[in-house]
């Protein structure tokens, strides 16, 4: 049959995931076109000028886990990727003291022992623990997940793989990677530390993201997720791109279309021509339609099945598979332009605290309250916040003598008990954020030129992210490796040949890794290499 | 010192009276040594009040493994088994009542009360529940393989239980690795829609845990007690004359065998002489020899309390200081002069309805917001209940035309913030009276006397740390090969000779004898060497 194709791959959506799995196929030499729906590359990795002068990083704020492999094989950093240091995590606490943890091993060993001076001694046994988890987790992140319902040795061989790697694990490490897989966050960090405030700061990120509170079994595992992030090869350290979170989006991109990639922003899908099962092209909103030998998704498994492909093109037990991958957004976003700078009520002044993470999370009481009360449909009325105010060390993103706090917000649940929705929130969940922060820097206020408050309902409808979800779905254990998105469609192919997926709804989640989309550019070119070895049309 | 034992088994609970009969049967000669003035740990009957006879703690049994009734003849030495037609009787507040039978039939014709699609569905997932809970009961009887080494049979029972999850085929294979460390609320959404039905099954996943049914891993549980009975909400697997009964027969047929049991002695240690334990020491200081000792003690007070900490490593001692025992359930059991009346029951069939076990707790919320309370230190206001009255289909239990009631309350937390369990017990008993009361507005009127345990009292009378009555929390990390830790999931422990068979070990949950009858297969293996 003649091969009528403008294009040999069409990827939907121009998310980092979706340019990074672009810029892999054409660096193959795949004819690439990617179709963005809005103005701006990025998804969630964007900047936006919001108010003139002010560039804010909508969503994504900070950056760790941005695959080293993916930053040498595009050239990421001749592309304008700069990824600055945030050094240290502030936690200011209700009675005037504070913990400050830094990544001057020194410094943070003292100032956790002035907390406790057997926490301080644990914290450094605690880190070794974590990079020797890091290590056995690593090659996890970078493989497809095998199919344990197969017969195939090769996939029986990856699971023996991983089998091996854990058996060759020692008894302690083996101890605190069970434990990390089930435990929750509190619980394993109990099993460390006493202090209060340290542990309610370190199980924050055992949360980002998920539907769960800090006691709830499952969140250790996400707190490992979050500390496999390294950067010039030191683990656990975290960055800001400078220029926003979109500079990353836009250096992909930039290789991208270096290697040939087309790129249509305001070009949104309607849906996926199917036609015998295969995948052969998109139909645009607007009725155009474009054809490929190969559709690539990085939109999640709602849009891409439910949203963009006719019902009767898949099974009715795939669809069902499809609608029970769980979403349930949690975080939100309240963006800040400051005349001046936040001042701490418990570190007064302007100082190099102001220049990390700045987290609310003065104990574990809190965390939890703030995740009960979003477990009955409200949004936290005490929220744990991650503040960043890039503009101290990037001052590219404000005028000059101001600022941009990026503030990341949970508990925001996207389900609001009945009679609630966020269109009506909105304004209420913004200010109460804002006097959350007054409470320990009083002249936030007074200090606000403009504010941009991101609700789950916004991240759904203005960057596709399904209940607002920030990972594409929860990175819950029933729906990780070999389970995600769906049981037995875990390793980027789709029931419809030709049609797969590369966002963070699959191997390894979410975040900003581009893991997904390169390993699904590289199954798609083993794919397509075999169909030629064997002579198939 | 006389001469020395073959085994001695610390602690008469009902675990611990399996492992005695099955030693005894492998022709050893065990010796049960009991604390209180009879055996029957957690699974007793009491005559709290005269002429009133209840099951002080456990009330139903989860069930106890056939092939162990089989093999220790229960019925030939006494036990007779009571499987009332009615499983569960859920009420809600607004005055219905869920009736879920034995019968698959009679149960989806209640459900299709509340909702023809939930009726529907009932079945498929009765179904579903059932073949999963069969692979993992294979698992459950299984001794944990040894990882780091696995010997031959090991890996045998590796092999089988891989097979029996194959043989599943690619569908519910899948739908078993993705069950498991599911939040048991999600599995109930998944298949059904009344609210009354998802709680009474969720509750299935968090009875005894310090979870909620929220929590992920709570599915596990649910599974686990499917294993034994695949009823969605579970029967109820009650005993004439109370549990008490149970653990009786389980004496009479351990003594049969040939073990010995001696109640009010009291075991205060463990004596190791280099890294082996060769006696158990009494509170009367009489020391008795041994070539194995056997502890039904939960795994925190057999290996911190009765072993001096100076014989193990201190990376173990620090392990197990971190085995989670967080006590989340109390008791309380009322003698009445009549039956309540149940406002949902007044239309039905009240005695036939009672007959099985009554669940309070008619939403997923109204669970989780009861664990809420627990969260930070505090017994629940509107705490989940889970009841029975067993002289209804026991009669012998009270005097003619009255009852006892036997009402298990979570969540109350071991650790109370502001107070200790002393000062609150009567307020706990109120708790309970006027939560039950909201559904049976006379029973207040009914009380002759009351008997409440709080988790206090689980951990001093009842020997059980934390008050936990499984021995350490059903969570994910503390399952099968690392329960009570990694490493140590096989029965054994770092004293040699020394082992353990209760609930702190696999399987764990529920009134099973599983343990105990694992254990032994493992005390045997070193026996005959």
């Amino acid at each position: 049959m003649p091969n009528n194709s403008k294009y040999d791959v069409i990827v939907i959506g121009g998310g980092h995931n979706g340019l990074v799995n672009a810029a892999y196929l054409a660096r193959a030499g795949k004819k690439v076109l990617v179709l963005e729906r809005r103005h701006v590359l990025g998804g969630a990795a964007v900047t936006e000028e919001v108010f003139p002068g002010f560039k804010f990083s909508v969503c994504s704020y900070v950056v760790s886990l941005l695959r080293p492999e993916i930053i040498r094989d595009l050239d990421l950093p001749r592309h304008g990727l700069e990824i600055l240091p945030l050094d240290g995590t502030f936690t200011p606490m209700p009675s005037g003291d504070y913990l400050w943890r830094v990544n001057d091993h020194g410094k943070t060993h003292r100032e956790i022992a002035r907390h406790s001076r057997v926490d301080a001694e644990a914290y450094d046994e605690f880190g070794k623990a974590m990079q020797a988890m890091c290590r056995f987790v690593k090659p996890i992140l970078s493989m497809v997940p095998p199919d344990p319902a197969t017969l195939n040795p090769r996939e029986l061989m990856k699971l023996l793989f991983i089998g091996r790697r854990f058996q060759g694990l020692s008894s302690e490490d083996k101890y605190n990677q069970v434990q990390l897989m089930t435990m929750s966050a509190v619980d394993f960090l109990d099993q460390w530390f006493e202090t209060d405030v340290l542990k309610a700061t370190m199980s924050a990120s055992g949360i980002i993201g998920t539907f769960l509170g800090v006691r709830s079994p499952g969140t250790a595992y996400v707190l490992l997720h979050h500390y496999m992030g390294e950067i010039d090869g030191a683990f656990r350290a975290w960055g800001f791109a400078r220029g926003g979170t979109g500079a990353i989006s836009n250096a992909i991109a930039d290789a991208a279309r270096e290697a040939g990639v087309e790129i249509r922003t305001q070009s949104p899908t309607g849906k996926i021509i199917v036609k015998n099962g295969k995948a052969r092209g998109v139909i645009l909103q607007n009725g155009d339609e474009i054809y490929a030998d190969i559709v690539s998704s990085s939109v999640d498994p709602r849009h891409t099945f439910v949203n963009f492909i006719e019902p009767g093109n898949l099974a009715s037990e795939f669809l069902e598979e499809v609608n029970r991958y769980k979403y349930r957004g949690s975080s939100g976003k309240v963006n800040l332009a400051l005349n001046a700078l936040p001042d701490f009520k418990c570190m007064p002044g302007l100082g190099n605290h102001l220049r990390g993470a700045i987290s609310i999370s003065p104990s574990v009481e809190y965390m939890e309250k703030a995740y009960d009360d979003a477990k009955y449909g409200n949004f936290s009325r005490r929220p744990y916040i991650d503040c960043v105010i890039p503009s101290l060390t990037d001052p590219s993103v404000a005028p000059p003598g101001k600022h941009v706090m990026s503030c990341f917000v949970q508990y925001a649940p996207y389900k609001l008990r009945p009679g609630l929705n966020w269109d009506s929130q909105k304004e209420a969940f913004g200010n109460n954020v804002i006097d959350t922060l007054a409470e320990h820097a009083p002249n936030i206020k007074n200090i606000i030129l403009h504010k941009q408050v991101v609700t789950p309902l916004d991240l759904e409808r203005e960057f596709g992210l399904t209940e607002g979800n920030i990972f594409q779905g929860e990175l819950s254990l029933e729906q990780l490796f070999f389970l995600r998105p769906v049981p037995g469609w875990a390793q980027f192919r789709t029931p419809i040949k030709n049609l797969y997926m590369c966002g963070s709804a699959t191997h390894p989640g979410g975040g900003i890794m581009g893991a997904p989309g390169r390993l699904a550019a590289l199954e798609i070119l083993k794919d397509s290499k075999g169909s030629h070895v064997k002579g198939a049309a | 010192m006389p001469e020395a034992r073959d085994v001695v088994i610390i602690g008469g609970g009902h675990n611990g009276l399996v492992t005695a009969f099955y030693l005894a049967k492998a022709g050893f000669k065990p010796l049960v040594l009991e604390r209180r003035s009879q055996p029957g740990g957690a699974a007793i009957t009491d005559e709290f009040h005269p002429g009133f006879r209840c099951s002080t703690l456990a009330h139903a049994a989860g069930p106890i493994r056939p092939d162990i009734i089989r093999d220790m003849q229960l019925q030939r030495h006494g036990l007779k088994l009571i499987t009332p037609d009615v499983g569960v009787a859920a009420l809600s507040p607004d005055g219905r009542a869920l009736i879920l039978h034995n019968d698959a039939r009679k149960s989806a014709e209640e459900i299709s009360k509340f909702s023809a699609k939930d009726a529907s569905r009932y079945p498929q997932f009765q179904q579903s529940l059932a073949k999963m809970g069969k692979v993992i009961g294979e698992v459950l009887a299984m001794p944990p393989p040894n990882i780091d080494d696995p010997s031959k049979g090991d890996l045998w029972g590796m092999l089988q239980t891989g097979r029996a999850v194959r043989k599943l085929g690619k569908k519910d294979m899948y739908r078993l690795l993705r069950w498991g460390p599911m939040a048991v609320a999600d599995l109930a959404a998944e298949y059904f829609e009344t609210e009354l039905l998802r709680a009474t099954i969720a509750a299935r996943g968090i009875f005894g845990t310090f979870f909620g049914p929220w929590s992920a891993g709570t599915n596990l549980v649910l599974l686990i007690r499917a294993a034994g009975d695949s009823h969605p909400a579970g029967s109820a697997h009650f005993a004439a004359g109370g549990m008490g009964s149970v653990t009786e027969a389980m004496a009479s047929a351990a003594k049969a065998a040939g073990a010995e049991i001696r109640s009010n002695v009291e075991v205060i240690e463990v004596r190791v002489k280099d890294g082996v334990a060769i006696s158990v020491v009494l509170s009367t200081g009489e020391e008795i020899g041994t070539k194995a000792v056997v502890s039904n003690a939960d795994p925190k007070r057999t290996l911190l309390k009765l072993v001096d900490p100076t014989h193990l490593s201190p990376d173990f001692v620090q392990k197990l200081q971190h085995y989670r025992m967080p006590g989340t359930v109390a008791k309380v059991n009322l003698a009445l002069s009549a039956l309540p009346n149940f406002t949902a029951l007044q239309s039905t069939d009240n005695g036939n309805a009672l007959s099985g076990r009554i669940h309070i707790g008619h939403e997923i919320d109204y669970l989780e917001r009861a664990f809420d309370e627990s969260k930070y230190g505090n017994f629940s206001r509107q705490p989940y209940l889970e009841i029975a009255i067993p002289s209804v289909s026991d009669p012998s239990l009270a005097p003619d035309g009255q009852h006892v009631m036997s009402i298990y309350m979570q969540y109350a937390p071991y650790k109370l913030k502001a107070s200790d369990w002393e000062s609150q017990r009567s307020a706990l008993g109120e708790t309970v009276v006027k939560t039950v009361t909201q559904y049976a507005p006379n029973l207040p009127e009914l009380i002759l006397s009351h008997q409440i345990i709080t988790p206090q009292d689980l951990e001093e009378t009842y020997g059980m740390t934390g008050g936990h009555i499984f021995h350490g929390e059903l969570a994910l990390d503390q399952f099968f090969t690392m329960r009570p830790l990694l490493d140590w999931g096989r029965y054994r422990t770092p004293i040699q000779n020394l082992y353990l068979c209760g609930s702190g070990t696999h399987p764990g949950a529920g009134l099973t004898g599983g343990s105990g009858a694992n254990a032994a297969r493992e005390v045997l293996k070193h026996l005959r060497r």
